[in-house]
């Protein structure tokens, strides 16, 4: 069925586009229709699992509760955490925006296994049907975490639970293959890996970690499994097994899974602000360095989250000291990035307002980190609400302000159409509010004395927790009018051509939405894509436009 | 606003790439933003190092080495306030002082900047410093928590679904109500659970460590500051555990405690420690049973979970007024009928369901008699 074209003695598959509405929006192989529908399932469970987190800020407004019963109130913050990680943040980005983004960008015309592709979103729905089904047998209450004996003791949901995670953890694991395999095999010719987008060496160092990483998930999730429906004693004390055996396993996992998180969304970082800056990025190789060293480095330092654990104390230390080196890589890219602005024509589109946002509050998240790897301090706050701190102005001061970022900045290429830059600088502006006012005074809390996963807490705190209740509504309202902007954009946005931000990455030099396949004729690269000063990298691309109209639009 | 054009597509304007021409040195603006900047980060760190205690960010400290852990909060706090300044007034004003003006035109570019191999190698460098710096304070102070005196008071104790028992030296059974300490003495605390996994913290003294069944974790200070300081649940441990945060930690002067710890020990005389003795399964002989040291014992170990009242008027778990006698309770939580065998039974053998746990006998410290004792004494209630 293929037709084979020659161009300049290379022999190019271009198959047909499938014309069925099933094969072409359901069941398709296009990374490009997968990503869209990483991206719109994930921002269903995101609607989901952001419901969940204001039942838990309604439940906070009255320090003796009342709103919800405790039971309820374990099973809400559980599966709150566990679809936000793992059905909204890592899906969107290396799911969503990798396989939108990344193949293109290479030079591609999809990613190396689209079947493959396919499974894994397919997984990845029914696998978040299955976790918030578990409410209806009594889900998870020992939060995200899941630490056995408690886990043990969960409702029936817990096992569900197990078998989600690990239905959510193929779908990953199959995705970091593939990804790897197609920047290892497919990048069109000339792109080396030094000339490779940033993005692209975001979502690189990320797959390894995908792969590699989710099986010790895996592995953990099946014993949990198995000893909750067959008995088979993995954790149970009483019966020999170690409680601080899943703790090592699931952190092995889950503090690179904080990298899967980070990585792409630096990737975005990278892409957005030097294309908004009108500048090159500033210390291209070092970014993508530092990438790689965080991936690697990621996988070293697991047992910080254990120090009250009561792991050997010697043992300690090289944890604590390689958490501190993790702050260098990133602290170089936080630099690099402020340098890239240094001397630009910044146009602050919402874009780049979401991805400044990220700068200023991923530092602070960065850098409460460093006070949490230091063992003497964690021992004082582990297990409080200094951690929500953390760990939101890390997964939402930056993930979700990448994600944002990432949906301004490429929603044109998905739909040929702007998102309104006014409403986007509202959601700009509440969001933020919205967020330092919840998430800020939460470290101030945490000190003081208010342990974290609690349904009542000491009257002490109320004025604080019902200030950070309201603030959580005004970012509520900033997620609505986001959605609003973006389905109403989608028929009604602006027309915005084929390259709105003067971007120089292969994505934006073929038509919006792209074609089927991708690319009439695979290009070469001779270049950097960072040269603004500099003529087009790439060559072969004058097809590419000429049966499409070249609207400049506005913005 | 305009478009941002592709430079490629669209014929430049006559004073397109003026901005290219901008020096890429930093002028005198930069220089009196870098100046502001420190002085405000100066303010930072002055503050964090003047303030007699740390007192407005964590909780009065209470004693020994949690005042080593003031320290580097100091330390970390005014080298956070230092980066933090810096990277944020620097985003501000590159972001407003960088920003594309309506004068300019659609296509201008900003300098043609790709590196800096001197500035990249300063902010590899001066960080790789700064972490290892940070890594010898914290590993100092990390020694001093490990090298604590070990020749002081031993304590031990034990989390509980939803609560905190304490035994201590010479005395028999646990304390359940509240943790006694002197002052100024060394304390070796050992951390343990009956159950599932609770953290042990007391805020005031900056130590907390996890409460593992099977493993001991054991944490060791001084209490140097007289007062009575919250112990709170930090690891979730079921449904009750917001509510782990009722006992306390009494530091009293030595005279106050040896009275406190002899009154104890007297009140618990009668108490045959399970553990000590091995007493433990087998046959309970209930004839014979003790109401006086049954009541003693009901209200030294058992009324912290549950009251004296019907059934349903729970503290942790049910009330136990007539539990032998209550013909609308024909039957115990565990399904058996409500005889004094079976009571014995779920004494010995404890029960985790839909009611909560209650502990077996390796965990509420009961002998065999002390379950005779008690068996008769709740066979009195009606």
């Amino acid at each position: 069925m293929s037709v084979i074209a020659e161009h300049g003695g290379i022999a190019e598959h271009i198959h047909p586009e499938p014309q069925g509405f099933v094969r072409k929006y359901i069941f398709s192989l296009d990374h490009k229709i997968i990503g869209i529908q990483y991206i719109i399932t994930a921002f269903v469970f995101f609607v989901l699992a952001g419901c969940l987190a204001e039942l838990i800020r309604i439940q906070l407004m009255n320090a003796n509760g009342g709103f919800l019963t405790p039971d309820v109130y374990d099973e809400v913050y559980s599966i709150h955490g566990s679809a936000m990680v793992w059905l909204v943040v890592i899906p969107i980005l290396t799911g969503g925006f990798g396989n939108f983004v990344m193949p293109v960008q290479i030079g591609a015309r999809d990613v190396a296994f689209p079947w493959l592709n396919m499974i894994s979103f397919w997984i990845f729905p029914i696998a978040g049907l299955m976790l918030f089904s578990s409410f209806l047998m009594g889900a998870p209450v020992a939060g995200w975490t899941e630490y056995p004996p408690m886990s043990l003791q969960g409702g029936a949901g817990t096992s569900m639970w197990c078998a989600a995670i690990f239905l959510v953890g193929v779908s990953s694991t199959l995705t970091g293959m593939n990804f790897l395999v197609t920047m290892l095999k497919m990048r069109a010719p000339g792109m080396t890996f030094t000339r490779m987008p940033l993005f692209c060496w975001g979502q690189f160092a990320t797959a390894p970690l995908l792969m590699i990483a989710t099986t010790a998930l895996a592995a953990a999730l099946a014993a949990l499994f198995m000893e909750r429906q067959f008995g088979v004693p993995f954790y149970d004390p009483t019966k020999g097994g170690s409680p601080v055996l899943w703790q090592h396993m699931f952190w092995f996992y889950s503090h690179p899974a904080v990298y899967i998180m980070i990585l792409p969304a630096f990737g975005i970082m990278s892409e957005v602000i030097s294309v908004f800056s009108r500048k090159p990025i500033f210390g291209y190789r070092l970014i993508a360095f530092s990438s790689a060293a965080i991936a690697l480095s990621g996988f070293m330092v697991w047992a910080h989250h254990m120090f009250t654990s009561g792991i050997a104390p010697y043992m300690q230390l090289p944890y604590m000291v390689l958490t501190f080196v993790i702050a260098v890589p990133t602290g170089v890219k936080i630099f690099s990035w402020l340098a890239t602005m240094w001397g630009g024509k910044i146009h602050l589109t919402t874009s780049m307002l979401f991805a400044i946002g990220f700068l200023v509050l991923f530092t602070f998240g960065g850098i409460s980190g460093v006070f949490l790897a230091a063992i003497p301090f964690d021992l004082h706050v582990h297990g409080t609400y200094f951690i929500p701190a953390h760990l939101h102005f890390v997964l939402v001061g930056g993930s979700l302000m990448g994600v944002f970022s990432g949906m301004y900045y490429w929603f044109p290429k998905m739909t040929g159409r702007y998102m309104s830059e006014l409403w986007g600088r509202a959601h700009f502006v509440l969001f933020t509010i919205g967020f330092i006012g919840t998430f800020l005074p939460m470290h101030y809390l945490g000190a003081q004395g208010m342990p974290r996963r609690v349904a009542t807490y000491d009257i002490q705190f109320q004025g604080i927790n019902q200030f950070e209740s309201i603030c959580s509504f005004i970012m509520t309202a900033a997620i609505l009018i986001f959605f609003i902007n973006m389905i109403y954009s989608i028929r009604n946005g602006k027309p915005a051509g084929h390259n709105p931000w003067g971007a120089r990455t292969l994505e934006w030099q073929i038509p919006s939405p792209p074609p089927y396949y991708n690319f009439k004729r695979i290009p070469s690269v001779y270049g950097l894509p960072y040269d603004f000063t500099e003529p087009l990298p790439y060559k072969h691309l004058e097809e590419e436009l000429s049966d499409t109209p070249v609207a400049v639009g506005a913005h | 606003m305009r478009s941002l054009s592709d430079p490629k597509g669209r014929k430049h304007r006559k004073r397109s790439g003026a901005s290219v021409e901008q020096s890429t040195k930093p002028d005198r603006g930069f220089w009196i933003v870098t100046a502001i900047l420190g002085l405000i980060s100066l303010g930072g760190i002055l503050y964090f190092w003047m303030i007699p205690t740390v007192e407005p960010w964590l909780p009065p400290e209470g004693g020994h080495p949690g005042d080593q852990v003031d320290w580097l909060f100091r330390f970390m706090a005014s080298s956070a306030a230092l980066l933090y300044t810096y990277v944020v007034g620097y985003i501000i004003y590159f972001a407003i002082r960088f920003r594309r003006r309506r004068s300019d035109p659609d296509d201008a570019l900003g300098v043609n900047l790709h590196d800096n191999p001197k500035l990249e190698a300063a902010w590899t460098i001066v960080p790789t410093l700064f972490v290892i710096l940070l890594s010898v304070l914290s590993i100092r102070i990390w020694y001093v928590l490990q090298v604590q005196p070990t020749n002081g008071l031993v304590v031990e104790s034990i989390g509980r679904q939803w609560y905190f028992t304490f035994r201590y030296p010479d005395v028999n059974g646990e304390v359940t109500d509240q943790m006694h300490l002197p002052v100024n003495v060394p304390v070796t605390l050992n951390l343990t659970s009956g159950d599932v996994i609770h953290s042990f913290w007391v805020p005031d003294m900056r130590l907390k460590e996890d409460m593992i069944p099977g493993i001991i974790n054991t944490i060791r200070f001084t209490p140097t500051r007289i007062g009575t300081y919250q112990i709170i649940c930090t690891e979730f441990c079921g449904t009750g555990h917001s509510e782990m945060n009722k006992q306390v930690m009494v530091v009293q002067p030595m005279a106050a405690y040896q009275k406190w710890y002899h009154g104890w020990q007297l009140r618990n005389a009668h108490v045959t420690n399970a553990l000590a003795t091995a007493t433990l399964g087998g046959k309970i002989q209930l004839a014979g049973g003790n109401v006086a040291a049954g009541k003693a014992l009901f209200n030294e170990k058992c009324s912290a979970c549950h009251a004296l009242g019907p059934f349903n008027q729970r503290i942790v778990g049910p009330g136990l007024l007539g539990v032998l006698h209550d013909p609308s309770h024909p039957n115990l939580v565990n399904g058996d009928l409500a005889v004094p065998a079976n009571v014995a039974e779920i004494l010995q053998n404890g029960y985790t369901g839909s009611i909560g746990h209650m502990p077996n006998q390796a965990q509420n410290g009961l002998s065999n008699k002390d379950i005779a004792n008690l068996v008769a004494y709740l066979n009195t209630l009606k």
